[in-house]
């Protein structure tokens, strides 16, 4: 009998990553990835920044060219979504009625975005896929009104990209402060007076209550102190949820997949990757979900790791990136820890450091235009991780 | 057994993550630049953690390209 190998669930970057590690490291048994979309893994942070603004194509984010998967023999299915895990019979039901049997299995679904049951529409947009892309592309027309709900980091990129296109871009975020619970009010307000800086309205502390239009397009956003915002289009971003709805009754939950730092889940065989899973931080003793490319990324090749039973070793600081008008933000550390922040050079000409700290000890940087501070930053906070406190004991 | 690092200028984007993995390999200027070697297995990480995919490494003895 032929073995079953390993199936990963989920076409994006984290299953990417399990699929070239295992090959790379001369794993010899099938590997299939059930991809969900239709096109094979490709990058995502370009959706809402390149591939948005018509800088990149789509060909160039694939994350290898096509011949690659036959080579490796990697088997791609296309198209198939994971509706069900039998982890008792080491199973996998596909939506297509097929039945996948699994030695190792990977849970990489990642994320979909939350969404608000009023805003529903032929002109209402989330961006999480490609085919999402396509359709928000088509809508940026110079001179239309784009409304942003939720000022996060993708509703400020498109904002950014947005505006590039000669968009009329208003963003309804229900914090007071945009991202203050990620970096804090100050670094928030910075962000904030960067997009008001380049004629983004940001309307901040709005509790969004209804929207009107007619037929099934959105007209105009209704906000709870009665203010009204008129739109040709709607972006919602406003966060994600694990993709894990599929594993309900498997014994793993629906609120995602806690994993230790190989990846591995709590039943034989399984392991979980990128934003569908909660890594385990060792520096805070507690599991996180972390929704960064870099985290997808070295989680998948420590899977592959796992899987072949090597060890995977200790994951880095998480960090993350974003890009807007021109200018790249960075993070490292766990800034949602902070409660004090030291800036240093120009925040107004977008030109900056800042080193955030809990009690006096770093806990993350945040550079502006400033990719050099970044390894600084991580030796510097690395080195404080002893005085770190625990917030609470892992499960 | 030496492997080389090779950076595409064109594609690298500065993001700095080669830098923190493999010190002892990258350097950071307006891109990054390739300062050395270690282990294989470090500059492949390093190579894999690149969000530009800008990196490849190369087995000298063989010429053959190990990361993409």
């Amino acid at each position: 009998m032929s073995r079953a190998g390993t199936v990963i669930v989920g076409g994006g970057l984290a299953a990417q990553r399990v699929a070239e590690g295992l090959r790379r490291r001369g794993y010899e048994d099938p590997v299939r990835i059930v991809c969900g979309e239709p096109e094979p893994p490709y990058d995502r942070p370009p959706l809402s920044k390149e591939l948005l603004a018509g800088t990149v194509g789509e060909a160039e984010v694939a994350y290898r060219p096509a011949g690659w998967y036959e080579e490796n023999e990697v088997e791609l299915l296309l198209g198939a979504w994971a509706e069900e895990l039998d982890a008792g019979r080491r199973r996998v039901g596909l939506d297509s009625g097929a039945s996948l049997p699994y030695e190792n299995l990977v849970i990489a679904t990642g994320g979909e975005p939350r969404r608000l049951r009023f805003l529903a529409g032929a002109n209402v947009h989330e961006l999480r896929t490609l085919a999402d892309l396509r359709r928000l592309r088509s809508a940026l027309v110079a001179g239309s009104r784009l409304a942003i709900v939720g000022a996060g980091f993708i509703g400020q990129e498109v904002a950014a990209t947005a505006r590039a296109l000669g968009v009329e871009v208003t963003v309804v975020e229900a914090l007071p402060v945009p991202l203050e619970p990620i970096v804090g009010p100050r670094l928030g307000r910075w962000f904030a007076d960067m997009h008001r800086e380049e004629g983004v309205r940001i309307i901040a502390g709005a509790a969004l209550e209804s929207a009107r239009g007619s037929g099934d397009r959105i007209e105009e956003l209704v906000l709870a102190d009665g203010r009204r915002v008129e739109c040709d289009a709607v972006l919602v971003g406003i966060g994600t949820v694990p993709a894990t709805g599929w594993l309900e009754g498997s014994g793993l939950g629906n609120g995602g997949v806690p994993v230790d730092a190989g990846g591995r889940a709590a039943l034989p065989g399984v392991f979980a990757a990128g934003d569908a899973c909660l890594g385990f931080e060792p520096r805070r003793r507690t599991h996180l979900r972390t929704e960064h490319w870099d985290a997808a990324a070295w989680q998948g090749a420590a899977v592959a790791k796992a899987i072949l039973g090597e060890e995977p070793g200790r994951p880095p600081l998480p960090s993350f990136w974003s890009d807007q008008y021109g200018v790249r933000v960075q993070c490292v550390g766990h800034p949602q820890l902070a409660d004090g922040v030291a800036v240093e050079g120009d925040p107004a000409g977008r030109d900056f450091q800042a080193l955030l700290s809990r009690g006096g000890v770093p806990v993350a940087g945040l550079a502006v235009g400033r990719p050099r501070a970044i390894p600084a930053f991580r030796k510097q906070i690395e080195g404080a991780v002893p005085a770190l406190q625990p917030e609470k004991e892992a499960a | 057994m030496s492997h080389k690092a090779i950076v595409d200028p064109a594609e690298c984007s500065a993001h700095g993550d080669c830098v923190d993995i493999a010190p002892t390999v990258f350097r950071l200027d307006d891109t990054a630049v390739v300062i050395g070697t270690d282990t294989p297995e470090l500059m492949i990480e390093a190579a894999e953690a690149c969000p530009a995919v800008a990196i490849s490494i190369v087995d000298e003895a063989s010429g053959e390209t190990v990361f993409p």
